[in-house]
């Protein structure tokens, strides 16, 4: 199994990550765990053992304290193996505590911490509606202050991960005339045994099955006001820090499944003989091989940054990484499943698992093409920073570096001119701030390349970095051309599907 | 008594969020108060420059972030708009 990319600087992730691929591949069996619909006991208690749930968790509480970074990897390192205990991990450490931790507190903290850090209590965090998904104003759950100061909350939460398994759950509600404010929204700490809170039956998945996904039913909740975590009506901002740290582990997971899947290519075309030869000779093969190696070390360098990142910085950029990892884990893994031929369609392979798994990260944390226009949209009023990449690294790099720098005047040349066409008007061109959101990921990506490329100065990286700024140019080509008219689309969509009445 | 721009201004407000025009106060802050997204409040300044025909540029709404602050933009470029 070849390892993922190299830690750079952090003294923990490294051996840690090691000792996680060893219990790992003695504990975990991902068709078992996709056939039962759960993960064992002894998996959950394993991951416990290691000090896992408490891993991000301040140490005065009995938590670890480590970084996102180390998290990142860790996260990673379990994906190559199953995605669904990765995922229960993941989301326990990012979206399930990181309110918490932030947000909460002393008294907060002293109350969930510790029986958080060592997984006797595992956390999930809940936004999703029938009715609101990425659109946070449309929430319908409602938490309203009685008369005695304390919040009465009523509403339906669904798709929750680790809703079945979890003590505590942080929920985004809407709390109008919370705080002031009109329209606010707060980040509510619910436990299981609150009385008047149901855990719904578990969902029956496309992937993730073992990761436990259930709705959530709030029927005349009374929480006392210490339950509010943050500052009333404030959800939002405090919802883009919560978020930053779930897309990246999210994306970590990426990281790792697609590792696995390469370490099985590598394998079925060394070994697979076809027209007298191994698939491995054949020209065709070894460019999508390359390509998938490219993506895979894309994503690996684009994901360590973020996890390092902090401030706006870390809001912006884990949008690019969500957006890039589940993209290119998608790809890379349905590349996988088409060099086995057959056999890529048969479960025993495990790429099936594995395509199964993956498909949900285009989706959740923020789908995929929301999170493009919001991308593009921040693009347009404050870009992220850049600073060229032919100023900052070795000579060898030269020449992958001026690709680089090449790609972000594109992106930027356009950018200028459709501010200077639209003016303000831009924010009602969805699809240019798509476009312009998916042009900017691939920029992030291949300088984060870059940049990983610089530290290792090995030749195999730098090739890599190389080959994917070579794919970011043709797809960032294609990203800038204008948009299908309007005028063509509505004509095409007349008789299935015709402009529908949009009422406030 | 309320003007006519800060009317169309609460009038835009209201198609993209669920807020009664009534309850929007000039002090309330776009995202804060009113639940808008980053799109939503920039698409609020779009729509508002559609309407009202005025050339606003994405540098002028960089630091719009209330009710009041948008319309003080509008009538701004109105202004200038009659000016010119």
């Amino acid at each position: 199994m070849s390892a993922l990319p190299p830690i750079v600087g952090d003294d923990v992730a490294g051996p840690l990550s090691a000792e996680v691929a060893r219990f790992a591949a003695r504990a975990i069996d991902a068709r078992a765990i996709d056939q039962a619909h759960a993960i064992p006991k002894a998996v959950l208690s394993g991951l416990a053992e290691l000090g896992l749930f408490g891993l991000t968790l301040p140490a005065e509480y009995g938590g670890a304290g480590c970084s996102m970074r180390t998290a990142a990897q860790v996260v990673a390192e379990l994906a190559r193996f199953d995605r669904s205990v990765a995922v229960t991990l993941g989301l326990h450490l990012g979206l399930g505590t990181r309110g918490l931790v932030k947000y909460g507190t002393a008294s907060q903290h002293e109350r969930y911490l510790p029986s958080l850090c060592t997984g006797e209590r595992i956390a999930a965090f809940a936004t999703t509606e029938p009715q609101a998904g990425s659109d946070l104003s449309a929430l319908s759950t409602k938490a309203v202050e009685t008369a005695g100061g304390a919040l009465r909350v009523n509403g339906r939460k669904v798709y929750v991960t680790n809703g079945g398994l979890a003590g505590l759950y942080t929920l985004a509600v809407a709390t109008p005339g919370l705080g002031g404010r009109e329209r606010g929204q707060s980040l509510l700490l619910v436990e299981r045994g609150d009385a008047g809170f149901s855990v719904e039956a578990e969902e029956h998945k496309l992937g993730l099955r073992g990761s436990s996904t259930t709705g959530l039913v709030l029927d005349d909740v009374t929480l006392p006001a210490t339950r509010l975590l943050g500052e009333p009506g404030m959800a939002v901002p405090a919802l883009a820090h919560i978020l930053s740290w779930g897309r990246t582990l999210m994306s970590a997971g990426c990281v790792g499944t697609v590792r696995a899947a390469l370490d099985k290519v590598q394998l079925q075309v060394a070994t697979r003989r076809q027209f007298g030869k191994p698939l491995a000779a054949l020209e065709v093969v070894r460019e999508q091989v390359a390509r998938f190696e490219a993506r895979a070390f894309g994503m690996a360098a684009l994901v360590d940054e973020v996890a390092r990142a902090e401030g706006d910085v870390l809001l912006v950029r884990s949008l690019a990484a969500k957006v890039f990892a589940s993209e290119g884990g998608w790809e890379v893994v349905d590349g996988a499943i088409q060099l086995h031929g057959g056999l890529g369609f048969i479960e025993d392979t495990g790429l099936a698992l594995m395509l199964r798994d993956l498909r949900v990260t285009r989706i959740f944390e923020g789908a995929n093409d929301v999170l493009l226009s919001h991308f593009g949209a921040s693009e347009l009023t404050k870009p992220l920073p850049r600073v060229a990449l032919t100023t900052q690294v070795d000579a060898a790099l030269a020449g992958v570096a001026a690709e680089a720098d090449d790609l972000a005047k594109q992106v930027e040349a356009t950018r200028q001119s459709l501010l200077s066409r639209f003016k303000v008007g831009i924010f009602r061109q969805p699809r240019w701030m798509h476009q312009l959101g998916a042009a900017c990921t691939w920029r992030e990506a291949v300088d984060s390349a870059v940049r990983l490329a610089d530290t290792t100065r090995r030749p195999e990286d730098i090739a890599r970095a190389s080959v994917l700024a070579f794919d970011a140019k043709a797809r960032v080509a294609r990203l800038l051309n204008e948009p299908i008219p309007r005028d063509l689309l509505e004509v095409a969509l007349r008789e299935t599907l015709p402009l529908p009445e949009v009422r406030p | 008594m309320t003007t006519p721009i800060e009317q169309r201004v609460v009038h835009i407000i209201s198609q993209l969020v669920p807020v009664k025009p009534e309850a929007i106060k000039p002090e309330h802050r776009l995202r804060e108060d009113l639940g808008m997204d980053s799109v939503a409040s920039m698409e609020l300044l779009s729509m508002l420059a559609e309407e009202l025909e005025l050339d606003v540029g994405v540098e002028d709404v960089a630091d719009v972030h209330t009710v009041g602050a948008t319309i003080a933009l509008a009538r701004d470029f109105l202004a200038k708009k009659n000016v010119a």
